[in-house]
């Protein structure tokens, strides 16, 4: 048995998938590429657990729409979505459908590293889904309510200029309370702090909404 | 009994004699003019027209009279009247000719057009817009696909040197030659990237150019409708000599959108100024160019501005995207001519183009 970790990685370019096998492979990791959503989902059930490396934009079935197929067939591999720039209202879509992270085009290694160490620790960690709903809603009830609205627009996907707008205030004191809510919240990337929000609704009893 | 039934008319009514005098002057013409009809009756009617009809009234009378030409009568037109304080308005004219007791009186009849024609503005105005946004829409939808299209080779280039440089910190033979492969591999991406971005170039230059013989006259006048909406209101003077220019050989769509842009720009750059005037002359250059120029009198360009004036995505325009200049000299470049600006002696800027002048003349002199 083999102790590198697997990542699955699927995207249309091939120059992309070449040149993340590249790096991964110098981190310690080995990796399996795929052209298309429908190449990885017909090699799904017999593959090996990993990490996915989702592209977004792709002929054929988007990354949105290869998340949903692999849900309903039941592969539970965690989910690391690539977008283009300008793409993150999709992105949170994703999120909201389970992905762990989310990095755009072009990212930097660490970040790719960072969003795949966590992937890895979702499949070691094996922890239930309720259990960590009920710690998100935790979370979540230390935000003021003025930093849960600025979350909401962060969940709809809007840039930090229409949720100013939206709450009649300016970006920058948009920004000062996206800080703050990211640092109680304990993380370090609006990924992880979407996922904390995905999760908390789909906790038993939610406060909000 | 009959001034009873003409107060009745919605349109505004006025009879005059054979030379001119003003013999009835309805209730609405009252309200219309600001005049009383004490005021009115008996003098010669050309007081209601601006100049130069008002001075010529007379003999447009005569003429008539003499060779029995209409030229008005029974079929309307649209003019301007003035009113007792001196301001204008737009108003159908129809007049009638009716004998009666032996003496020959011309009744006019004065449809009011006002209203019209600011309905008809605030409709040029938003085709204006909504060009502009179609515009601007498609060059998003462009600009979007081609940053989608840029992220693949640069996400590749950095995955290699960012592996490269990680590679560098344990040199050894075989990292030496993976090195190798992640320059090898990153340099072929820079150049697929530059690939894309000479595609997009072509697309922009080449393929929807359709030279047709076409008048430069009407496209500057064509463009005038979109490119000058709402200039007046803002206090906008322009004078427009094309008449000598004759025909080039351009695609008019594209060569109207150039001047559209240089027509908005030079507005907008007058803004704050306190002589708003634009000044439109296209000209024969030589035997085989003719040139265009657009000349404002706004503060002028800046000199740090006026490097980097044509590059796209340089802009000092709060909205803007920095594509407009761009974009016309690319377009204008595509057709074999330059653009160039330089600053008007009398303060402001001149932009000037030139095209390829269309080669066999048809008729352009007239």
């Amino acid at each position: 048995m083999t102790t590198e970790k697997l990542v699955h990685i699927i995207d249309d370019d091939e120059a992309v998938r070449k040149s993340v096998a590249f790096m991964l492979r110098q981190e310690g990791f080995r990796s399996a590429s795929y052209e298309s959503g429908e190449a990885f989902l017909k090699a799904a059930k017999q593959a090996e657990r990993g990490s996915i490396l989702l592209d977004v934009r792709m002929p054929g079935m988007d990354g949105l729409e290869v998340q949903q197929a692999l849900t309903a067939r039941g592969v539970d591999m965690p989910v690391v979505i690539l977008t283009g720039h300008g793409d993150v209202e999709i992105a949170v879509k994703a999120m909201r459908a389970g992905a762990i992270h989310f990095l755009e085009k072009p990212y930097e290694k660490s970040a790719l590293l960072m969003a795949l160490a966590e992937a890895f620790d979702h499949i070691d960690r094996k922890v239930t889904h309720t259990l960590e709903a009920s710690e998100a809603q935790a979370k979540l009830a230390c935000l003021t309510g003025r930093e849960r609205d600025v979350l909401n627009g962060l969940k709809l996907g809007h840039p930090n200029k229409t949720i100013a707008f939206d709450l009649g205030i300016s970006p920058r004191t948009v920004e000062i309370y996206r800080a703050n809510l990211m640092e109680k919240l304990n993380v370090r990337s609006l990924s992880a702090a979407l996922r904390i929000a995905f999760l908390a609704e789909a906790a038993p009893s939610s406060p909000s909404d | 009994m009959l001034d009873a039934i003409l107060g009745t008319a919605p349109d505004a009514m006025v009879i005059i004699d054979e030379h001119g005098t003003v013999l009835h002057f309805s209730a609405v013409a009252e309200q219309l003019f600001g005049y009383a009809p004490s005021d009115v009756i008996g003098r010669n009617v050309s007081f209601l027209m601006p100049s130069p009809h008002r001075e010529q009234h007379d003999q447009y009378l005569r003429h008539y009279l003499d060779t029995g030409i209409k030229r008005i009568i029974n079929t309307g037109r649209v003019v301007e009247a003035e009113r007792r304080d001196g301001t204008r308005f737009p108003m159908q004219l129809y007049i009638g000719e009716a004998v009666t007791g032996g003496r020959r009186v011309f009744t006019g009849f004065i449809h009011d057009l006002t209203e019209r024609y600011a309905h008809e503005t605030r409709v040029h105005e938003l085709q204006a817009e909504l060009a502009h946004a179609s515009r601007l829409s498609a060059v998003g939808t462009l600009a979007s696909a081609l940053a989608h299209e840029l992220n693949q080779p640069l996400t590749a280039i950095a995955n290699y040197m960012s592996a490269a440089r990680d590679l560098l910190d344990a040199p050894g033979e075989d990292q030496l030659e993976l090195l190798r492969e992640a320059c090898a591999e990153a340099a072929e991406q820079s150049l697929r990237a530059g690939q894309i971005i000479r595609r997009l170039r072509d697309y922009v230059s080449k393929r929807e150019i359709v030279r047709e013989r076409v008048s430069i006259a009407r496209i500057i006048s064509e463009a005038t409708t979109i490119g000058l909406v709402g200039a007046r209101e803002k206090g906008v003077s322009w004078s427009i000599d094309a008449g000598r220019a004759g025909e080039v050989m351009a695609d008019r769509v594209q060569i109207q959108q150039v001047m559209v842009n240089l027509m908005r720009n030079a507005v907008e750059a007058m803004q704050a100024s306190p002589v708003k005037k634009l000044t439109i002359i296209a000209d024969r250059a030589g035997d085989d160019l003719v040139e265009v120029t657009v000349t404002d009198t706004g503060p002028g360009l800046d000199p740090d501005v006026a490097a980097s004036l044509f590059q796209p995505f340089i802009t000092t325009k709060r909205h803007g995207m920095g594509l407009g200049l761009s974009i016309c000299k690319t377009i204008v470049e595509a057709h074999g001519g330059e653009l160039e600006a330089f600053p008007n002696p009398g303060g402001g800027t001149i932009f000037r183009f030139t095209l390829a002048r269309a080669l066999k003349e048809t008729g352009d002199d007239d």
